[in-house]
């Protein structure tokens, strides 16, 4: 369990900095699908299958295959990310350190605290993991899931709107 | 339990900062797309991580809600991505400033 989590752990790492370094976006883009991927199986050792399978259906599959299919149209240039001799390198690193070194204080300073729930691994294995998120998110979570519908329809009409609209 | 949750967390930290750091690097707009979907995916693993060490479901239901909102986001962006490609301007986000004129 240890050994498989450092290996996915070192894996997402990688594709991760494959994400935000390669020069062409086609490249990001398939870093990205592995990333993707890496934390399907991350949701899996964290007894997450319906996460999995949503990670998986609908990032991996659905919203990476939009991202590949407007970079092989547009075909962007490769260089239009980097200026030559361009400085944000610099600006960016001390930040992700500085951002990092504050995320890891707060984690290791305050440490870690919640009330647990009643759903142990066992009581989930019983009812089933999607029998039990899907009873969840239809009582207890049901205002939030109808909101969450309103705003897929709210995306999917601005979405052929603004393919209809020619702007100049 | 073999695994203990800080390191999920600190996996998690690391990816949200790589995002952030190629949020502000990159100038592409849509590889600036793509690290916002990274620190939401890093954002989902620290819910999967509490949802599962406190033994409850909330953080897996908003992970999976923020699976959800993070599809629509990417519909409407990469629609308007594609309108300003449409019409002809260069494709890099210090260029983009039309809201200004």
């Amino acid at each position: 369990m240890v050994v498989g989590f450092a290996i996915v752990a070192a894996w997402e790492l990688v594709t991760a900095i494959g994400v935000v370094a390669f020069r062409k976006p086609m490249y990001n883009a398939l870093s990205l699908v592995a990333n993707m991927l890496g934390l399907a199986v991350l949701f899996l050792m964290l007894n997450a299958q319906f996460l999995f399978a949503a990670q998986i259906i609908v990032y991996a599959g659905a919203v990476m295959v939009l991202f590949v299919f407007i970079i092989a149209l547009m075909n962007p240039q490769a260089d239009i990310s980097f200026r030559p001799g361009g400085t944000e390198w610099i600006y960016g690193v001390v930040f992700g350190v500085v951002f990092a070194a504050l995320l890891a204080a707060l984690l290791f300073n305050h440490g870690l605290t919640g009330r647990p729930g009643a759903f142990t691994p066992e009581v989930i294995a019983a009812a089933g993991n999607v029998q039990t998120i899907g009873i969840a998110l239809y009582t207890r979570f049901l205002f939030p899931v109808e909101v969450t519908s309103v705003l897929l329809l709210v995306a999917a009409v601005g979405a052929v709107y603004l393919a209809m609209r020619r702007i100049r | 339990m073999p695994v203990p949750a800080y390191s999920f967390l600190l996996l998690s930290g690391a990816i949200f900062t790589l995002g952030a750091i190629g949020f502000m690097v990159r100038r592409n707009p849509l590889v600036v797309f793509m690290c916002i979907e990274l620190m939401l995916n890093a954002v989902n693993l620290a819910f999967a991580t509490m949802s599962r060490y406190l033994n409850s479901l909330d953080g897996v239901v908003f992970a999976f809600l923020v699976i959800t909102v993070a599809a629509a986001e990417v519909v409407v962006g990469i629609a308007i991505i594609v309108q300003v490609y449409r019409a002809g301007r260069q494709m890099d986000v210090d260029e983009l400033d039309l809201m200004k004129e």
